[in-house]
C-alpha cells in the first residue's frame, strides 16, 4: 500500500475512537458490582460510624481511597503520549503508612507485635482485596486501552495499584482490625499484588 | 518546514470536527516529516522498511488521535506518538535506537524512495482481513472512490460501511504490529 493510499483511507475514516474517559465510567459500576458482592457476602461492620472516630481506623479507609484516586489520576493522565506522570508524589502514602506502623509499634509491648501483625483475618484479607480488584481491574485496563501510554508497563502498574488501593477502600468497611500493624502489612500487601498484576497486564495489553 | 505548529493544531481542530478534507491535509504535511525522522534514524533499514514504519506511524496517529487535547499544541503530541512508533519498530526488528526527542524538531522532511505496493507482505497483511473489509479498504485507499459509494456496491448501508472502514483500519494496525519481521 502506498503512502498517499493509506492517508486517503485514513482520511475517509470518520469513526470517532471511544475515549478513555467514555471507557472509565464502566468503572464506578465494577466497583460497585464487585464491592457490593463482597460487602454483600461478608457485610460492613455494624460499628463502623463509631469506629471511624478514631483517626488511626479513619487512615485505614481514607489512605487506600485516597491512593486509589490518585493513581488513577496519574493512570489517565498518561494515556495521553505527551504528558508526564508525576509519579513520585505517590511516596506520601508509603511514608504515612509507614509511620502509622511505626505508630502501631509504639502502642504495644514487644512481644504482642507478632499477634498485632497477624490479627485474626490476614489469611482472609489478602486474597479477598485481590478477588475484589479483578473485575474493576479488567474495567479500567480496557479503558486504559483507549490510550496511547508510551509506558505500557507503568501505565499498567497505575491502573493495578488504584484498583487495588479502591478494592481495599471498600473491604475496610467490612474489616474491624484496627491495628496498623495490620493493616499496612496486609492492605499494603494486596495493593502491592494488584499493582503487579496492572503492570503485567498492562506490558501486553497497553501496547499499541 | 513552513508550517508552524498553530497551522497544524488548527488543522487537526478542523479534523476532530468533521473537516476529512484538513485531516487529509495534516497527514500529508506530517508525512514528511515523519519520513524525515525515520529515514535519519533508521539508515540500517532499506527504503522500503522505513516507509513502512512511516505507515505504522500515520496508523497509530489516526487510531490515537482522540488523545490530543484541543488546548495543547499539537507538535509535542505527533513527536511523541512518532517517537513511540519508531522505537517500537526498531525494536521489532531487533535493532535498539535512541530517539531524543528534540531531535525531531530539526529533522529535514524527505520525500518517498521506495514506493511499497508491491510488498508481497503489505498484500499479505491486505489478505488476512475479511474479503469485505479488504475490498473496500483497498477500494477507499488504492481507487480513490467514494466511500459512501462504495459501501453501497458492497450492500453496506452507510453507518455500516463507517463501522467497517474503521474496524478494517484498526484490524491493518494490530496485523501489521504483529507481523513485523
Amino acid at each position: 500500500m502506498r503512502t498517499d493510499d493509506l492517508i486517503r483511507a485514513l482520511a475517509a475514516d470518520e469513526v470517532k475512537p471511544a475515549s478513555v474517559g467514555a471507557r472509565l465510567a464502566w468503572l464506578p459500576l465494577a466497583l460497585l458490582l464487585a464491592g457490593g458482592a463482597l460487602l454483600g457476602i461478608i457485610g460492613i461492620r455494624p460499628d463502623l460510624a463509631a469506629a471511624l472516630v478514631a483517626p488511626v481506623t479513619a487512615l485505614k479507609n481514607l489512605l487506600p481511597l485516597a491512593l486509589g484516586l490518585a493513581a488513577l489520576a496519574l493512570a489517565v493522565r498518561l494515556t495521553r503520549p505527551d504528558a508526564t506522570a508525576p509519579v513520585a508524589g505517590l511516596i506520601v502514602f508509603p511514608l504515612v503508612a509507614l509511620a502509622l506502623f511505626v505508630y502501631g509499634l509504639s502502642q504495644m509491648p514487644m512481644a504482642d507485635w507478632g499477634r498485632g501483625l497477624m490479627g485474626q483475618s490476614a489469611a482472609f484479607c489478602v486474597p479477598a482485596i485481590v478477588l475484589t480488584a479483578l473485575l474493576p481491574l479488567a474495567a479500567a485496563m480496557r479503558a486504559m486501552r483507549s490510550g496511547a501510554s508510551t509506558d505500557p508497563g507503568r501505565s499498567g502498574a497505575l491502573t493495578g495499584l488504584a484498583c487495588g488501593a479502591l478494592a481495599t477502600a471498600i473491604y475496610a468497611l467490612h474489616c474491624n482490625e484496627d491495628n496498623p500493624l495490620f493493616f499496612v502489612t496486609w492492605y499494603g500487601l494486596a495493593i502491592v499484588i494488584v499493582a503487579g498484576i496492572g503492570a503485567v497486564l498492562g506490558r501486553r495489553l497497553l501496547r499499541w | 518546514m513552513t508550517e508552524t505548529d498553530a497551522d497544524w493544531s488548527a488543522l487537526m481542530r478542523a479534523a476532530n470536527g468533521g473537516d476529512t478534507r484538513a485531516y487529509g491535509r495534516l497527514l500529508h504535511l506530517v508525512t514528511p516529516v515523519l519520513r524525515g525522522i525515520v529515514r535519519a534514524r533508521g539508515r540500517a533499514f532499506s527504503p522500503e522498511a522505513q516507509e513502512d514504519i512511516v505507515q505504522d506511524v500515520l496508523l497509530a496517529i489516526h487510531l490515537k488521535r482522540h488523545t490530543w487535547r484541543e488546548d495543547s499544541p499539537v507538535k509535542p503530541w505527533l513527536y511523541a506518538i512518532a517517537r513511540y512508533k519508531v522505537i517500537d519498530a526498531f525494536r521489532a526488528r531487533g535493532q535498539h535506537v535512541q530517539v531524543p526527542i528534540e531531535d525531531f524538531a530539526d529533522v529535514l522532511p524527505a520525500e518517498p524512495q521506495a514506493d511499497p505496493t508491491e510488498r508481497s507482505d503489505a498484500l499479505k497483511i491486505l489478505g488476512q482481513l475479511d474479503p469485505r473489509s479488504a475490498e473496500l479498504l483497498k477500494a477507499v485507499s488504492l481507487d480513490g472512490a467514494d466511500p459512501a459509494e462504495t459501501g453501497r456496491r458492497l450492500g453496506m448501508s452507510e453507518g455500516a460501511m463507517r463501522v467497517a472502514l474503521h474496524r478494517a483500519l484498526k484490524r491493518l494496525a494490530e496485523l501489521r504490529e504483529r507481523q513485523m519481521p
